[in-house]
C-alpha cells in the first residue's frame, strides 16, 4: 500500500454494515425460509425460529410439470447463449481490431438494441411466429433471446481481445500462419477467461427472461420464471411452492453472478460506458 | 511490398467473414422486426381483422390518437412518476451505500459481493419476493404492524399506495447498481486530496461536500441516467403485484402496451404506443452516450 494508511473499517463502521446488510437481505432471506415450510407453518404468526425444515415444496415440484419448464429454461438459456458466442466472438475480434469510423454508430445500435423496452421486440416477434408455426417452441425463444446476446458478446468481449499484444499476432503472420489460425490458435486461448464471464452473463440474461417467455410460449416451452407465476394464477395460493419455485430459478442466477461481478456493470452499461 | 498487400488482403478478407454473420443475424432479428413494427404502427391491425394488417389509408391515424387517449396520457405520467422517485432514491441510497463500504477490510469486500443479490436475481424472482411482503396473510411486515397495533391497509390494492409499493421493490431491486458504480468512482479519489484537506482542517461533512461530492457526479448523473433507461422495463413489477391497478394507477405506458397488444388485440395502436416508447429511450441513451464522450474527454 502507498501512502499512508487509509482508514480501515472502525467496529462502529462493521456493526452498521452488518445491520444494513440483515435489513437488505431480510426479503429475500424470508422468500429462502418459506420455501422450506409447510403450509401450514407458512401462516403461523409469530413465525416460529426453529422449525423442521422440509424438503416437501421441492419434492412436489420436481414431480409435476415444474422440472419440465426449469429444462426449457436451461435449454433455450444455453443454446442462446452458444449462438451468440459463435456468431459474436469472431466479430468482436474483427471490430477490435478495426479502426473505422462505423465503430461509434454500431456501439449505438448496440445500446439502443439493449436499452429498448422489450415489447418493442415481442409485438413483431409475435405476429412472425404465429405465422411461421415457432409460438411455444425452445427454438422461438433461443431466437429471441440471441437478439439481446449477440449485441452482449460484440460488446463485451472487444476489451478482452484489445488486451492481446498485437507484436504476437504479427509474429505468427510474419511466420506465414493465416489470420483465422492466428485467431483460433492464439487469440482465442489468450480470452479464454473473457468468454466464459461473457457466457454466464448471456446465460442469466436469458435465464433472467420473463416477459418473452410469458407471450411466445404457452405450455410446451414454458420457462421456469413463468411456471412459478402460474403457480399464483390457475393453482390457488401455494406459498410453499411459489417460493421454493422462486428458489429453484435464482439458484443458478446466484451461483453464476458471484463468479463474473467484476463484469456486472459492464454488462448493464453496454454499448455506453467503455468496458 | 507486395507481400504487405497480401497480409491485408488476406486480414480483411478474414474480417468480412468474421463480421457477415452476426451483422446479418442482427439485421434478421433486431432490424427487421423494428421496420416492422414501425409498419404495423401504420396500420390499424386487430389480431381478429387480418385484413387490417395492410390498411394504410391513414396511416398517422393511431398517432394522432395518442394525446387524446387519456389512458396512454395517464400511462406516461405514471412511468414519469415510478422513473423519478426509483431513480433519485436508487441514487441516493446507493450514493450512501457505497459511502459506508468504502474501506479497507476483508470482511467488508465480502460483505460488498452481497449487497448485490437483488441485483442479480430474476426480476420475477424479485416480484414474487415483494409479493410475499405485500400480501397480509402470511407478511411478516404486516405482522409486526399488527404488533404495533398499527392497521396497514392492503398496500398493493390501495390507490394511495400501490405506486410506492411498486417504488419501494424496485428501489431494492437496484440500489445495488449504483451503489457498485459510485463504490468504483470513490475507489479512483486519490487520498492526497482528503489527506490535505484533513490537515488543513476540515471535517468529515466539508470533505464529502468539497472533495468527495464534486468527484462522484459524473458517475451520480451516468448511473442514474442508466436507471432512468432501464425503469421503462419494470414490467415484472407491476404484473405481479399490482396488474396496473387499482384502476390504472400504475399502468405505465409498457404495461398499457402489453394489454393494447396481448389482451385488447390491438396491435397497430398498441405498435404506437410502443414506438413512441422507443423513441423517448433512444433520446436518453444519446444523452448517456454523449456524456460518456465528454467524460472521457474530460479524463
Amino acid at each position: 500500500m502507498s501512502g499512508p494508511v487509509r482508514r480501515s473499517a472502525s467496529p462502529r463502521r462493521l456493526v452498521a454494515i452488518g445491520v444494513t446488510l440483515i435489513m437488505l437481505l431480510s426479503p429475500f432471506l424470508w422468500l429462502l425460509q418459506m420455501s422450506f415450510k409447510s403450509n401450514d407453518l407458512i401462516l403461523q404468526f409469530p413465525p416460529p425460529l426453529i422449525f423442521t425444515p422440509t424438503l416437501q415444496n421441492y419434492a412436489s415440484l420436481w414431480q409435476g410439470a415444474f422440472a419440465a419448464s426449469f429444462v426449457n429454461s436451461l435449454m433455450s438459456a444455453s443454446f442462446s447463449t452458444a449462438l451468440a458466442l459463435v456468431l459474436g466472438v469472431p466479430a468482436a475480434y474483427a471490430l477490435s481490431r478495426w479502426a473505422g469510423r462505423g465503430k461509434h454508430a454500431l456501439s449505438f445500435a448496440i445500446l439502443v438494441t439493449r436499452m429498448a423496452p422489450p415489447i418493442a421486440f415481442t409485438i413483431p416477434f409475435f405476429l412472425f411466429y404465429r405465422w411461421i408455426g415457432l409460438l411455444d417452441t425452445v427454438t422461438g425463444l433461443v431466437l429471441v433471446y440471441t437478439s439481446f446476446n449477440l449485441p452482449l458478446v460484440i460488446w463485451m468481449m472487444q476489451p478482452f481481445f484489445e488486451t492481446v499484444p498485437s507484436s504476437l499476432e504479427e509474429a505468427a503472420l510474419v511466420d506465414g500462419a493465416s489470420t483465422r489460425v492466428v485467431f483460433l490458435q492464439i487469440v482465442l486461448p489468450m480470452v479464454a477467461p473473457g468468454i466464459a464471464a461473457t457466457a454466464i452473463l448471456c446465460f442469466l440474461y436469458a435465464w433472467n427472461d420473463f416477459f418473452f417467455a410469458l407471450i411466445l410460449t404457452r405450455t410446451n416451452a414454458r420457462t421456469a420464471p413463468v411456471a412459478v407465476v402460474n403457480f399464483m394464477n390457475y393453482e390457488g395460493w401455494e406459498w410453499g411452492k411459489i417460493a421454493a419455485g422462486g428458489s429453484l430459478v435464482m439458484a443458478p442466477v446466484l451461483i453464476f453472478s458471484l463468479a463474473v461481478r467484476r463484469y456486472l456493470v459492464s454488462g448493464l452499461t453496454a454499448g455506453a460506458v467503455k468496458g | 511490398m507486395s507481400g504487405e498487400g497480401l497480409v491485408d488482403a488476406e486480414r480483411r478478407r478474414f474480417n468480412a467473414i468474421a463480421l457477415a454473420p452476426s451483422l446479418i443475424v442482427l439485421f434478421v432479428i433486431a432490424g427487421l422486426p423494428a421496420i416492422y413494427l414501425v409498419v404495423t404502427s401504420l396500420t390499424p391491425f386487430q389480431l381478429v381483422n387480418p385484413g387490417s394488417s395492410t390498411d394504410f389509408s391513414s396511416p398517422l391515424r393511431n398517432y394522432l390518437l395518442l394525446p387524446g387517449d387519456p389512458r396512454f396520457v395517464n400511462s406516461l405520467w405514471v412511468q414519469a412518476k415510478l422513473s423519478f422517485w426509483g431513480v433519485l432514491l436508487q441514487v441516493l441510497l446507493g450514493m450512501l451505500l457505497a459511502l459506508l463500504l468504502h474501506t479497507q477490510s476483508r470482511v467488508v469486500e465480502f460483505a460488498r459481493t452481497l449487497f448485490l443479490i437483488p441485483m442479480v436475481l430474476p426480476p420475477i424472482v424479485v416480484a414474487i419476493i415483494w409479493k410475499l411482503i405485500y400480501t397480509p396473510d402470511i407478511s411478516p411486515l404486516y405482522y409486526a404492524a399488527g404488533l404495533l397495533n398499527v392497521t396497514m391497509p392492503s398496500l398493493t390494492s390501495s390507490v394511495d399506495f400501490a405506486l410506492t409499493a411498486i417504488i419501494i421493490a424496485d428501489t431494492w431491486e437496484w440500489m445495488p447498481f449504483t451503489f457498485l458504480m459510485v463504490l468504483a468512482a470513490l475507489q479512483t479519489i486519490p487520498e492526497e486530496f482528503s489527506e490535505a484537506a484533513l490537515v488543513d482542517g476540515a471535517n468529515r461533512l466539508q470533505i464529502f461536500f468539497y472533495i468527495t461530492l464534486p468527484f462522484i457526479t459524473p458517475i451520480l448523473v451516468i448511473s442514474g441516467m442508466f436507471r432512468l433507461i432501464d425503469s421503462v422495463k419494470a414490467f415484472p413489477l407491476v404484473f405481479l403485484l399490482t396488474g396496473g391497478g387499482p384502476g390504472s394507477v400504475t399502468e405505465v405506458t409498457n404495461y398499457y402496451a402489453y394489454l393494447l397488444a396481448f389482451d385488447f388485440n390491438e396491435i397497430g395502436y398498441s405498435s404506437s404506443v410502443t414506438i413512441v416508447m422507443l423513441l423517448l429511450v433512444v433520446a436518453v441513451s444519446l444523452g448517456v452516450v454523449w456524456m460518456g464522450r465528454r467524460r472521457e474527454a474530460m479524463a
